[in-house]
């Protein structure tokens, strides 16, 4: 409590907001703060081998002119604190030559509060070689550390996220699964002959849904969906056995784990850029996709290599995997934006796989009858 | 030290709050800033938001005492990378419950996102706790107490109420967040309260309420509402015995409403009419080869040059808008509301003394890294 504070009226409460010198405070005229309180001490401020502040005659506090610093300020006061005084203490001048005084005197008045050429210069210098830095590991780093990552990440991992992905698709497809035992069979005899072919000795399950699209997919973990649509379109069992090679590859490369890790430092190093900015999230959106569908891609273009491998090594050829892709998707060339696709154009697969077209120098994957059989695996009254 | 036992022994005072700061300053002040997000890609906005929040509290003076920022870029992005640094960790554990979660039950993870509204709050509380003992007034400090979390959880029980009766419940949303905000406001050893009711907003707001169900009336009932929030809020606080008043006129926050509105209409219309003519000339004086015209098969052959520019092209616009929204409804809020208001009994807000220390950055880092940051 400050005893003698309600007596002593507001020497003039006016001074400040009229910038006019406090009366009685003697030629340099100033208000203190003490750094305790809100107190209005009305002082006279003198220039010894200190600054000196002075109310009444008597010196309250001396501050060191190397430890004056410039703080925020209305229009007209020089704002001042002191870096060995108490952190809140404050005095306002208001008087023009008194300011420029202790401007000349006090050399780091303003070494605190940044701004300046220089100053700016180093913030846009820092933040270019960060934004390099950013964009350096997203395009190279994160595909290598998730390279490196995947295998340290244990299977099970794999079936936990193919767990849960199949929760979805059964929500999405319906879940019904067709259920022909003669074409069960057939389709047993396709997976495991081609699973042996490309030594994956991940365990896997296999399904063919009702959905009319014309998809398969692979889960992680080892499960892969073939959907009725996809299979109405195949005109062979090679057609076919091309596309579900291709779905082991993303298997047994661990795409999905793989993906979800660059998904993952992508995001995040992505999201570090333009921060709070209204309207932003669309800019980060669209670049995250764009790394995105490269890294995916690359992902597709490499399980096109082990089907390719796969049909190889079963005396096989990949072409007609690449005449049913064309079939389903004809050409994309012309309406697909290329850097927004989530696939290498069909017709490059197409070509690749032509490419690698070889005599057929070992025996048919499926005989006709179990191929007819498997046509029709949706087609029986039992299916679930 | 305000004792209220006492008689009062001095004379009451009471003025107006003053605000100084030129539109010009603070206009030049954001496009720079702009411009410098723009090349340093956001990074700079740690720096802009300090120097904003420098112009805003400095040209605001209460009996010629010029309030003063303590706040510094630094310690902004040093809580923005801690924040980062904590909420990797909860991402990567929200992710991991996520898939447990849709083990048992597919898209059963959706609700989880309603953690992050959540901590969204608490990172609203925080920041403003950092903002507040940022806050220097004749030296001594403002400064807050409080627990983010349990404002967290009001926040978003209120936002329930309010979302399932489709609003009404506003003004008694605003009235527990700011009775709980200003109950743990603190001016030195003088603490605030907050004295406004819920009841007395939605007397005052209710037909707007019901201006507003057909929504294109938002943009006149939106600029009424907030005029009428800003008069309320401010009537309702109170420093010990110090209390406010304001006469903010509906008519002065709808003239800057629109003035933003106007600049944004006008600033699309000005780049879509910039862009069409770009391309246009581009189209008809860049040649022909063999029959196509070279730009339709420059921008085929270079997808990624024509996709940046649009970005680019976006993000300047952004920012441009950004600018607008600062002006307006930033600094021009600011102003109106802040001349608007005089403040009653100064006299008895003469002897605090200092209290509370300054709160960390980290709350600003959270707000910043979910997108919830005020200003």
């Amino acid at each position: 409590m400050d005893s003698t504070s309600p007596g002593s009226s507001p020497v003039s409460e006016s001074a400040a907001s009229s910038a006019a010198a406090p009366g009685n405070a003697g030629d340099r005229p100033a208000i203190y703060f003490d750094g305790t309180s809100n107190r209005r001490h009305v002082v006279e401020v003198r220039f010894g081998d200190e600054l000196d502040i002075v109310e009444d005659g008597a010196t309250v506090a001396c501050w060191p002119y190397d430890d004056l610093r410039a703080v925020d300020n209305g229009q007209r006061a020089l704002r001042l604190k002191c870096t060995s005084s108490l952190p809140l203490a404050r005095l306002e001048v208001f008087d023009p030559p008194t300011q420029a005084e202790i401007r000349t005197r006090a050399r780091c008045l303003e070494k605190d509060r940044g701004g300046g050429r220089a100053h700016t210069g180093r913030i846009v210098a820092w933040s270019l070689a960060a934004i390099v830095s950013i964009f350096l590991v997203v395009v190279y780093g994160m595909a290598l550390v998730a390279e490196r990552l995947t295998p340290l990440i244990p299977l099970s991992f794999d079936r936990h996220l193919g767990a849960m992905a199949d929760n979805q698709v059964r929500v999405i497809f319906g879940g019904r699964t067709c259920t022909n035992a003669q074409g069960r069979a057939a389709f047993s005899k396709l997976v495991e002959t081609l699973r042996q072919s490309s030594d994956l000795d991940v365990p896997l399950q296999t399904e063919v849904l009702t959905s009319p699209v014309p998809n398969a997919f692979a889960l992680p973990g080892g499960k892969i969906y073939l959907l009725n649509g996809l299979l109405q379109k195949a005109q062979s069992a090679d057609e076919l056995a091309g596309v579900l090679a291709h779905e082991m590859g993303h298997i047994s490369h661990r795409d999905h784990t793989r993906m979800m890790i660059q998904r993952g430092g992508v995001s995040f190093l992505i999201g570090l850029l333009w921060g709070d900015i209204t309207g932003s999230t669309a800019v980060i959106f669209v670049t995250r996709t764009l790394f995105e569908v490269s890294y995916s891609r690359e992902a597709e273009a490499n399980a096109d290599a082990f089907a390719i491998k796969a049909m190889h090594a079963l005396g096989r050829s990949p072409a007609p995997m690449g005449e049913l892709l064309f079939r389903i998707t004809g050409a994309e060339g012309g309406r697909t934006i290329g850097i927004l696709a989530s696939h290498p154009l069909t017709e490059d697969r197409r070509e690749l796989m032509r490419r690698e077209d070889r005599p057929a120098t070992g025996p048919e994957i499926l005989s006709d009858v179990e191929w007819q059989a498997l046509k029709t695996i949706c087609r029986s009254a039992n299916a679930r | 030290m305000n004792d209220t036992a006492l008689p009062r022994a001095s004379i009451a005072r009471s003025e107006r709050i003053g605000f100084t700061g030129e539109r010009r300053d603070f206009s030049r002040l954001v496009q720079r800033g702009a411009l410098l997000e723009l090349i340093t890609a956001g990074f700079y906005r740690f720096w802009l938001t300090t120097d904003i929040r420098h112009s805003l509290w400095s040209g605001t003076s209460i009996e010629g005492h010029a309030f003063e920022y303590t706040g510094t870029a630094k310690e902004l992005l040093i809580g923005f990378l801690f924040a980062l640094a904590i909420l990797v960790p909860i991402y990567l554990v929200y992710f991991l419950i996520g898939i447990e979660v849709e083990r048992a039950k597919a898209f059963a993870s959706i609700p989880l996102i309603l953690f992050f509204y959540a901590f969204g709050q608490f990172a609203i509380f925080r920041a403003r706790r950092y903002r507040t003992t940022r806050t220097v007034w004749r030296g001594v400090r403002f400064w807050m107490s409080g627990s983010g979390w349990a404002y967290s959880w009001r926040a978003c029980l209120w936002g329930l109420l309010t979302l399932l009766t489709l609003g009404l419940a506003l003004p008694w949303r605003e009235s527990a967040l700011e009775h709980y905000k200003m109950r743990h406001l603190h001016y030195g050893d003088l603490p605030a309260r907050f004295e406004g009711i819920g009841w007395a907003l939605f007397k005052r707001t209710w037909w707007l309420w019901l201006l507003s169900l057909p929504i294109i009336t938002l943009p006149f009932t939106y600029p009424a509402y907030k005029a009428a929030l800003w008069r309320w809020w401010v009537s309702g606080i109170r420093f010990g015995e110090v209390r406010f008043e304001s006469d903010l006129r509906t008519g002065s926050l709808m003239g800057l409403y629109w003035a933003a509105i106007g600049w944004t209409t006008l600033l699309v219309v000005a780049d879509v009419i910039v862009l069409t003519v770009v391309i246009t000339v581009a189209v008809l004086f860049g040649g022909k080869l063999g029959g196509t015209s070279a730009m339709l098969l420059f921008s085929r052959q270079h997808p990624y040059l024509i996709l940046g520019a649009n970005i680019a092209n976006y993000l300047v616009l952004l920012l441009c808008i950004g600018v607008v929204v600062r002006v307006y409804l930033l600094r021009g809020l600011w102003e109106r509301v802040v001349t608007s208001t005089t403040a009653y009994d100064l006299d008895r807000a003469d002897y605090v003394r200092v209290a509370g220390v300054p709160a960390s950055a980290l709350g600003e880092g959270f707000a910043d890294g979910l997108d919830v940051a005020g200003f």
